[in-house]
This record gives C-alpha cells, structure tokens and sequence, in this order.
C-alpha cells in the first residue's frame, strides 16, 4: 500500500505541473504538448472508435511473433556458446559487432529481405529481442557454479544430461532476465517496426498522428507502451523472484 | 574398492606461474577402510581427493581403482563437496534420485530407491523441501544419501561437515560410521579436523603444507563407537596434533 502511495507522487506532480503550465496559464502551446484533457479526450475517442484496441492487439502479435523468433534462436544458440568454448571463440566477435547496430538500421534491408509488411515487422522486433536474451544466456550458463556440473558428473550424468537437467535449470534465472530485457527492447522497436508496410499498431498509431499534428493520440500510444511494458516486466520480475536460485 | 596412487604428484599452471600442490604421493586404501587425509588448509589434500574421484588427473605418477586407471567421474565413486552442492530447483527426493535418473531408472523405482536412503539420512519428512528451506547439516545428510543412492563401491568425502557447528558435525560422524558399518563401502575423507580424524577413520594419512607430502600415517585402533574422552583418544589426538605442527 505504502509503495502504491509513493510510486503514485511523482506522476501525479507531473501531471498537476503539466496541467498548469498546458491549461490555466497557457504558457505552452497546444500544438508542442496537449493538455492532459486532450489526451484524455483523444483516449476516449480512441476507445469509442475502436482504432486503440485493434492498434494494441496487432502491436502485442506483433510483439509476441518477433519475440518468440527471439527466444527460439537465442536461448538453445546461448546454451551452445555458454558450454562450448569453441563456440564463444568463433561468436563472440560477430556478436559483438551485431549487437550495437541499431534495428532501425535493418530497415532497407527488412524490406528488401521480408517485403512490406508484417515478415519485417517481426524481423525489426527480433532485432530488438535477441541480443539481450542472448547473452543473458550464455552469461548464465557460464556462471552456472562448477559444483552442480561436477556433482551431475560423479553421479553418472553425460555431458547432454548435465546440460540438460543442470546447466539449463542453473541458467534459467538469468535466462527468464534475458526474456525480460528482450521483450523490453522489442517493444521500444514497434515504432521502428510498424513503419513498413503497417497500416495498425500503436507505432503506426504515433506516427500517423504525429504527421497529422494529433499530439494527443500520440501520447496515448506511447502511454498504452508503456503500460504494457511495465505489465511484462512485472509478469517477469514475479517470475525471476519465484526461480531465484 | 581399493585405490592405488603411485608416485602422484599435481602441478597447476596459472599462465607463466606454477604451483605444485600434491608430491610423490605413495599411498594404497584397501577396499572397505576408512581412510583420513588430515593436513592444514592448502595441503593439496582435496586435489588428491578430487584426482582419486576423476574430477582432476594428476602431472605425474597414476592413479588405479581395483587396478584400473582413473578416467574420469563414475557414480561407482561417490562424491560429497564441501560446498553446498544440492541442486535448489529440485526438492530433497529429486536431489537424491537424480543418479538413478540419469541411469534411465523408471521414476516408480528410483522415488522407492532415493526414499530409502532419505530414510537412512534421517530426513523422510523433508523428502519435498527445497535445498534453500534446509538447514546446513540437513543438506550435507541429503548430499550423503544423493552419493549413497547410486550404490556407489568408495564414497569420496571433501571436508562435508566443516561448515557445521560442533553438535551437529558430531551427530553426522556418529551417524556416517554407523552407514558406513551397514553399507560398508570405501570411504575416504578429506579434514583438517585432528579430532574427526581420529573419531572417523580406521587410518589417518597426515600431509604436509604445500606442496602436499604424506609426512606420517596413523591407524586408529580405538574400538568403535569411540569415546572422544577416554585417554587413548585423547593421546592419539595429541600425537597427531603435534606431527601436524599445529
């Protein structure tokens, strides 16, 4: 209850500051920030016309398809460079190379590669996604302490058997923060995403907007983001805290 | 099982440095005995313990079980670590089946085995705790009976009961002559503990600071279950205490 209260104060002085200086004094035009009452206004017409639900629904598929690549590649890859040093040998330079490029820098070739639509939408997201989950990966198989791996051994437990039943269960924790971080980032990519060949989404939601001057359904969006940001990074931080080990 | 070490020595090389930790160990355990390797801490006692147990191999000399070599781990060597080692997202009776899991055991079977050596450990209501919601000494008996379960012919034992306090390390040792007696196996237990040793073993092994020597054997004559009070003990005590150096 205390940690609602003081988890609330902020945003509730950002919006009393942000309703002062929008509405009653009118230092700040409409057209560079929307009061909190056209956002509202622009949320229930969002709402009325249904474009919110649709927009949120295909970003979340969208979301969810590119993330899913995500893991699918990224956490059996990171097993096998955590456990196999040849593996970290041969990856570890092109990964690092990959990783800072920006997903938004992919988009020429997105589209070249997957066509307009929804293919480089879900390329953009993996973008986002894999690096994080995969080296989280491969950092928790690495770390996974040398007493469980020795004792699988002198219990008779092959090498798949100890990756398997121990290297894996031990790297899960870091694994779930991998997973965390990645559908994180693959969210911060649905603008990026959603500008090829998308016609829904709250990333084509903001730009369109935007272009049209419509600020507050802009900020709408980017709110609805943010909420489902913070509902996955809750789900997963619940998660981790149950698997800590 | 009977173990062979001849001429064992152990070299580790960190870069450009090097560091001999164990030197000409000459040394044979005879199927059925309880074996003490006593020495200070950093004696290479648990290098040798680990070498014997295929988790390390030595720089020189060799290492043979009833007259094979030592390739590598087997569940036929039971291993207790020193550290804590149980896995925490299995519960107790997963921890101990986990051998017999990996052996193909059909799980009916291998909850009926692991349950038994639970049993022997003290620790059937604990049979669904999680490693985290045990105490120390409860996790080191789940650690006994998870090596125990694989029926294995030596159980190899690194200092498993240093992290303890007095009354329950007394209790363990008490209990692992006992399981011991009963199951007869080899065991060799690694300590720095003058007293464990002498309660414990049928022979005392002591080593020399680095690199690690054998510098005197002791057998322990004292009649089971021994009296940690009675003179003999106590001079034995005494004896090695001072060969030690302490």
């Amino acid at each position: 209850m205390r940690k609602t209260v003081m988890a609330l104060i902020i945003p509730i002085i950002i919006l009393i500051i942000w309703g002062i200086l929008t509405t009653y004094t009118g230092l700040i035009p409409s057209y560079l920030i929307p009061s909190p009452y056209a956002v509202l206004q622009a949320f229930e017409n969002l709402i009325t016309n249904g474009t919110l639900l649709t927009d949120t629904v295909s970003t979340l598929i969208r979301v969810f398809l590119g993330f899913m690549v995500a893991a699918l590649v990224a956490i059996p890859l990171g097993i096998l460079i955590g456990w196999f040093k040849i593996a970290d040998d041969l990856s570890g330079f092109i990964i690092g190379i990959l990783r800072p490029i920006p997903p938004i820098a992919w988009i020429p070739f997105a589209i070249l590669w997957f066509g307009v639509g929804l293919g480089s939408a879900i390329f953009i997201i993996f973008l986002g996604s894999v690096f994080p989950i995969l080296i989280n990966t491969i950092d928790g198989v690495k770390r996974t302490d040398k007493v469980y791996i020795e004792s699988a051994y002198t219990m008779g437990a092959s090498q798949l058997q100890t990756l398997r039943k121990v290297v894996v269960p031990a790297a899960l924790p870091n694994i779930i923060t991998g997973l965390k971080v990645g559908i994180g980032i693959g969210l911060m990519c649905t603008v990026a995403a959603e500008m090829i060949g998308s016609d829904n989404g709250l990333g084509y939601l903001i730009f369109t907007s935007t272009s049209m001057l419509d600020t507050a359904s802009a900020i709408v969006a980017m709110l609805v983001i943010g909420v489902i940001g913070l509902a996955f990074d809750y789900l997963f931080t619940r998660t981790e805290r149950k698997i800590n080990w | 099982m009977s173990f062979q070490l001849k001429n064992v020595s152990k070299t580790f090389k960190n870069q450009d440095k090097e560091l001999k930790v164990v030197k000409d160990i000459n040394l044979t355990v005879d199927d059925g005995e309880f074996l003490c390797l006593l020495g200070p801490s950093g004696s290479g006692k648990t290098t040798i313990l680990r070498m014997m147990a295929g988790l390390d191999f030595p720089t020189n000399g060799e290492i043979t079980e009833n007259g094979g070599p030592v390739s590598g781990p087997s569940p036929g060597r039971g291993f207790v670590f020193q550290q804590y080692s149980l896995f925490p997202w299995r519960n107790v009776l997963d921890n101990v089946a986990f051998g017999l899991e990996v052996k193909g055991m059909e799980t009916q079977e291998r909850y009926e085995n692991a349950r038994n050596y639970i049993k022997m450990v003290g620790l059937t209501e604990f049979e669904n705790s999680y490693p985290h919601e045990l105490s120390g000494g409860m996790k080191q008996r789940v650690a006994i009976a998870r090596a125990l379960a694989n029926d294995p012919q030596a159980l190899l034992m690194d200092e498993p009961f240093a992290a303890l306090d007095v009354q329950t390390r007394h209790n363990l040792q008490e209990e692992l002559v006992k399981i011991w007696q009963e199951e007869l196996q080899t065991i060799i237990f690694v300590t720095h503990n003058v007293d464990e040793a002498v309660y414990l073993a049928d022979r005392v092994v002591v080593l020399s600071r680095l690199p690690g020597e054998i510098i005197n054997t002791f057998r322990v004559e004292i009649e089971r279950v021994r009296d940690r009070t009675s003179t003999e003990f106590v001079d034995l005590k005494k004896e090695i205490t001072d060969v030690l150096g302490y």
